[in-house]
């Protein structure tokens, strides 16, 4: 942004000479660019032209009085902070001008650190208010961008229903089709499970910003999770001509988490895992407790995720598209909630690829231990 | 001889209702899931019309081939196929199509929002292609 760049700008309007003069030069030592006004209506001309981020006023001049003046500045920008300048006898009209809009006031007579210390705190607030104006101004356009991607993603499923639907509708009946009508009432099946899905995802999301993904802390056994997962998807494998496969420890592995976080977790790489493969690929999934961690990887032998990629694969709606790209269906959300369900049960996930042999995603968990005995309990005594 | 349509969207649902609407009207149907891959049918079966999605999620998207088909040397003897843009209904009408000033400049010979309209649809498709 250029307003970072450029040096702030400072008016100081005032009656006084001998004030305008050394103000001038305290800011210019500053490195602040200064320019000085002898009355209210002149300075008021200067601060449209300028765009001063601060403005410093006298109180008591003649003709447009010091709390007009702040009223008037603040038509022009809001943002523009104000500090008066005031002799002690106008205390009263000090806290009447900080209700005006004022940011701060400044005692006569006053010395050139007192200056430099309320000009530079002016300055820091004007700073942190135009970044938290900045801020409001990328919530909007992201919560824009939301909404048109949402209805896009909700739209496409929808439209595809619709138009099988219309067009059988059109057909010419008397040469229908049955085993045609079969497989496009399986495609709006399968279009309306997407839309499904996608619902459920956005509503994962919502509990994600909200940092509440984890309703519990229990002792979760990963290996019946994972077994479960990995069964009910070997249609789809099959289907996709890929192998699955689980090489764990006889023993069990234990994590603190949230049974159904830890589903969805592994759900979400599996399906990836067999979506982004090739036919004749395989899906690993190893798992082995370590350092009070389990660690449990999820391999395919996939196409790899190119590296300029991979900084943005855990990010909202992100999703790797183009000419060549296996075209899948997804909201772009399952890594993100992966991620945070990782986070929130303190662990961590990391992303390995290989260009044409495949991608591994390693997941760390705090490993589940007993509880201690409450056997020394007793010493408290 | 039937009339040769080619269909560029990347929702193979939409393609596959949208083919054997087209295929009982006497159409033959041509279809391409991405931009590029429309261009290249476009020089090696020389449609009779082009319905283009201007929503895709490739790399060349509509915008994009329909520039390239107007404007492209190599396309210089396809420049007159007509060419129908097909985008979903947005929820303002000036969202409609936007980008207004491109598709200005690559003059369309028409638009269809999603789901088709199909006794419009068509209408207007035969009226394009006789």
């Amino acid at each position: 942004m250029t307003e970072a760049a450029a040096p702030d700008t400072i008016v100081v309007i005032d009656d006084d000479y001998a004030m305008r003069l050394s103000c001038s030069k305290i800011l210019s030592k500053m490195g602040l660019r200064v320019e000085a006004f002898e009355n209210g209506a002149r300075g008021l001309e200067g601060v449209a032209e300028l765009k001063p981020g601060l403005v410093v006023v006298d109180l008591k001049m003649p003709g447009i009085s010091g709390l007009e003046v702040i009223s008037r500045v603040h038509e022009i920008d809001p943002q523009i902070i104000m500090v008066v300048i005031t002799g002690y006898a106008t205390i009263d009209t000090a806290v009447e001008a900080m209700k005006c809009g004022a940011y701060d006031f400044l005692p006569k007579p006053f010395s050139p650190d007192e200056l430099r210390m309320i000009i530079n705190r002016g300055l820091d607030r004007r700073r942190l208010a135009l970044a938290s104006q900045r801020g409001e101004v990328e919530r909007a356009l992201l919560k824009r961008r939301f909404v048109t991607f949402v209805s896009h993603q909700l739209r496409t499923p929808l439209v595809a229903i619709h138009q099988y639907l219309d067009v059988l509708k059109h057909l010419d009946q008397t040469k229908d089709d049955p085993a045609r009508r079969q497989e496009w009432i399986d495609r709006c099946l399968k279009r309306t499970e997407e839309l499904q899905k996608l619902i459920t995802d956005w509503l994962t999301l919502a509990r994600v910003e909200g940092g509440t993904l984890i309703k519990e802390r229990v002792e979760v056994d990963l290996k019946p999770i994972i077994s479960g997962i990995l069964t009910s998807y070997e249609e789809m494998a099959a289907a996709e001509q890929v192998s699955l496969e689980a090489v764990w420890p006889e023993d069990a592995l234990c994590v603190w988490g949230d049974r159904n976080c830890v589903n969805v977790l592994f759900d979400n790489l599996i399906t990836n895992a067999i979506k982004y493969n090739k036919p004749g690929g395989k899906v690993t999934v190893t798992g082995c407790l370590s350092s009070g961690e389990a660690a449990i990887a999820v391999a395919d032998t996939g196409v790899g995720i190119p590296e300029q990629y991979r900084p943005f694969l855990f990010d909202e709606f992100f999703r790797i598209k183009g000419e060549g790209v296996k075209r899948t269906e997804g909201s772009g959300l399952g890594l993100h909630i992966s991620k945070q369900i990782v986070s929130e049960m303190g662990g961590s996930i990391e992303v390995e690829s290989q260009a044409g042999i495949g991608s591994t995603f390693r997941v760390r968990l705090p490993a589940w231990c007993a509880p201690a005995e409450d056997t020394e309990m007793g010493g408290w005594e | 001889m039937a009339a040769r349509v080619l269909l560029i969207d990347d929702d193979q649902d939409f393609r596959v209702s949208v083919r054997s609407l087209l295929e009982t009207r006497g159409y033959e149907v041509l279809e391409a899931d991405s931009g590029h891959e429309g261009l290249r049918q476009v020089l090696e079966h020389k449609p009779d019309v082009i319905l283009l999605d201007v929503m895709m999620e490739t790399s060349v998207e509509g915008y994009g081939v329909t520039h390239a088909l107007r404007y492209g040397e190599e396309y210089a003897e396809h420049r007159h196929i007509p060419i129908f843009l097909i985008s979903s209904i947005e929820e303002s009408p000036d969202e409609r199509f936007p980008m207004s000033a491109e598709v200005e400049m690559i003059r369309p010979d028409g638009y269809f929002t999603k789901p088709l309209d199909i006794p419009r649809f068509l209408e207007v498709l035969e009226k394009a292609v006789s």
